[in-house]
């Protein structure tokens, strides 16, 4: 901690002194010491000046043309209301010129929460899309071939059976279904869902039975596992980023190559999920270590022999939580360098957050401006010409080479007390509450400047203008919810709820009886809390709602 | 003088999983002298209210990032009402946009920490808050039975 504490940070008065005195921070934004110039010493020993992009461990790329053999994805976000009102955003987006959409659902669906609960009306539609039925999934995807679009899916829950299921209602083959969503709920637990949502004996379970019947049943299907994004944002640095994403995704293949299935099937449906935070060449470094890390662990850890399951795919949305709330048109800056590290990174897609994140739900100005962003970074910038462009800087492979060697160091603590341990004994989240305590002092003293938030603020901002919400159709869309619910077979969802609640308390994969159900229109709070019984747990995880089946064990 | 310290509780409701804040607050907090009851996240209403009560505290806080607060502040300060804790300052954070401020004010939140508030400022406004029940050194009764 500084000796120096100011009470609020720096402050007008300090403005001058900080702009011609000295640098406030030596340090990476993650932390890591850095040196005021660096040589062709520092060059880490094993460093291979001949290593070409696509390439065995694939620091440099995960394919040898990069982005001139593919441009990386942009993507948009979208969700948000009724489920039309979703599929209407969809189509804004193709015409934008958004080469991938991500669907986001709202928090009800998140958590697999059915509209009409009680306790969370005023939630319904308000933050994503609202989709509780497979009827409603089709209406989102009305006039989408999924065997054309790739869907990305912000969430995990039920949408991955949803979508199967409305493939499958459709009479298309499974092996042509295009898309992918983050099955990882070990990360959730971790990341501010907790032990309500899912309980620990459920997490591990239910992302291997995922990655386990997508490998069989949906090639073409991609798992975006680790979902390290949020826990980045939850608050550890890229080293731990690594490792605890590492960790994960070493747990779930674990569990899976132990079923008997090939780590070159399983490794190669995997992405990670990351961000990019506003120290460009530590984000830069990141990517380049975590590619070499997973390459020699699929390699040497789990003896993989193909290419594509050592050579790692990266999504990355840019860092929600670095954007500052106060002058936000400064969080244009941010965005615009946090997506060229991305890109000097050889990630896979970018979702550049828009500017007024930390105000509202984004209006779909800052929406199109995240866009035209990365479209500048393509076409103007040069940012896509040539793979890995600061590969053989002294700096960049030594900061390669230090956040390498942090991950390890913090995954070897990982795996001494194991994952779930680490996770239920609550140590892990104790180390993120360590890294976030200390950022606010470094805030606080100063040690730590963020423009807006603790120097070169202003007086007088005004406030920034949010996006207004549209309730009308959400109102309509709960109703119509509550009369189809009601209305249901109720034979043909009960045969294939008590299918599922059997099917998983025998220890069978529930991903197929859960697409059932959902086609036999079980809702998502039917099929989620089937499961949390099935696994020991109240059906609703708030305890208000009581499950409308008999369910006596088989 | 022989203040006690100021005694809160925080925490947060229903699906909100942005839980960085309050938890990194809570930690703060401690160490700026306040007794902090964390009471945890994804609570329903009751349980929040049933939880001040039980924690016999100065003042409660409750951290906001999605966008239903001003309808969940309502629900709480009713809930607070029914049970007889309304004389318990509420105060809220997280992403609560100016536009909204004096709606919340209005119905009866005690104030309003945001992205702007740096944890000295929350500090010394919580003091301000809670001096009339800590600094005199009584003990707050607001048990109510049954």
């Amino acid at each position: 901690m500084s000796e120096s504490r100011h009470s609020d940070g720096a402050s007008h008065a300090d403005e001058q002194a900080l702009t011609t005195v000295q640098l406030s921070r030596t340090k990476t934004w993650g932390g890591i010491p850095t040196k005021s110039h660096y040589t062709a010493a520092d060059l880490p020993a094993g460093h291979n000046p001949d290593e070409k992009p696509g390439e065995y461990p694939f620091t440099r790329g995960a394919f040898p043309e990069m982005y001139r053999s593919r441009m990386w994805s942009m993507r948009e976000i979208v969700g948000y209301a009724a489920p039309e009102d979703t599929r209407e955003g969809l189509q804004r987006a193709i015409a934008n010129g958004a080469s991938g959409m991500n669907v986001v659902d709202d928090l009800p669906t998140k958590w697999a929460v059915d509209p009409d609960h009680p306790l969370f009306r005023d939630d319904v539609g308000v933050e994503g899309v609202s989709v509780p039925t497979l009827r409603d999934c089709e209406r989102l995807l009305e006039g989408v071939d999924l065997a054309k679009v790739d869907l990305a899916w912000h969430s995990i829950a039920l949408v991955y059976p949803l979508t199967v299921a409305v493939h499958k209602k459709r009479g298309q083959s499974l092996d042509g279904l295009l898309g992918s969503h983050m099955p990882d709920y070990l990360h959730q637990v971790l990341s501010g869902w907790g032990a309500k949502l899912v309980p620990p004996n459920m997490a591990l379970r239910m992302s291997a039975d995922c990655i386990d019947y997508a490998t069989e049943f949906t090639p073409k299907w991609s798992l975006g596992v680790p979902q390290a994004y949020d826990l980045r944002e939850r608050g550890v640095n890229p080293s731990q980023e690594i490792a605890l994403g590492m960790a994960i995704v070493q747990a779930c293949l674990d569990e899976v190559v132990g079923r008997g299935r090939s780590v070159d099937d399983v490794a190669s449906k995997m992405a990670w999920v990351s961000t990019s935070d506003v120290d460009f060449f530590e984000e830069v470094a990141k990517f380049r270590a975590l590619r070499r890390v997973w390459a020699r662990t699929m390699k040497e850890r789990y003896g993989a022999t193909s290419e594509r399951a050592m050579r790692l795919r990266i999504a990355v949305h840019t860092s929600g939580k670095s954007l500052v709330y106060q002058q936000p048109l400064n969080n244009l800056s941010r965005t615009a360098i946090q997506s060229f590290a991305a890109i000097c990174g050889g990630v896979q897609s970018v979702e550049t957050c828009t500017y007024d994140e930390p105000i509202s739900i984004p209006s779909d100005e800052a929406k199109q401006l995240a866009l035209r962003t990365q479209q500048i970074l393509a076409h103007e910038v040069g940012a896509a010409r040539v793979a890995d462009p600061l590969a053989g800087s002294y700096y960049v492979e030594a900061l390669t080479d230090a956040v390498e060697r942090d991950a390890l160091a913090f995954l070897e603590r990982i795996e001494e007390k194991g994952l779930v341990a680490a996770i239920d004994s609550g140590w892990l989240e104790a180390e993120m509450d360590a890294f976030n305590v200390e950022f606010d002092e470094e805030l606080q003293s100063g040690d730590r400047l963020v423009v807006g938030k603790n120097a070169f603020t202003a007086e007088d901002e005004e406030t920034p203008s949010r996006f207004e919400e549209r309730t009308a159709s959400i109102e309509a869309h709960v109703r119509r919810f509550v009369e189809f619910r009601d209305s249901r077979d109720m034979r043909r969802v009960g045969s294939a709820i008590s299918t599922l609640y059997d099917v998983t308390r025998q220890g069978g994969n529930p991903y197929p009886p859960m697409i059932e159900a959902l086609i036999a229109d079980a809702t998502v709070s039917e099929v989620w809390g089937t499961l949390r019984q099935a696994f020991g747990h109240a059906y609703d995880a708030f305890g208000i709602v009581d499950s409308p089946f008999d369910l006596s064990p088989a | 003088m022989s203040a006690r310290p100021v005694r809160i509780a925080l925490g947060m409701l229903g699906l909100d999983v942005h839980t960085k804040g309050i938890r990194t607050l809570s930690l703060r907090l401690r160490d700026e002298g306040f007794e902090v009851v964390y009471l945890g996240e994804h609570l329903t209403t009751t349980q929040l209210v049933q939880a001040v009560i039980a924690e016999d505290v100065d003042c409660v806080g409750v951290s906001f990032s999605s966008a239903s607060y001003v309808k969940q502040c309502r629900t709480l300060l009713q809930e607070m009402e029914r049970q007889g804790a309304s004389d318990v300052p509420v105060v809220v954070g997280g992403l609560i946009h100016a536009d909204d401020h004096k709606v919340l004010q209005e119905m009866g939140i005690a104030a309003i920490f945001g992205p702007g508030s740096a944890t000295r400022q929350i500090a010394d406004s919580l003091h301000e808050l809670c001096r009339g029940s800590a600094e005199s050194g009584s003990e707050p009764d607001r048990r109510v039975q049954g």
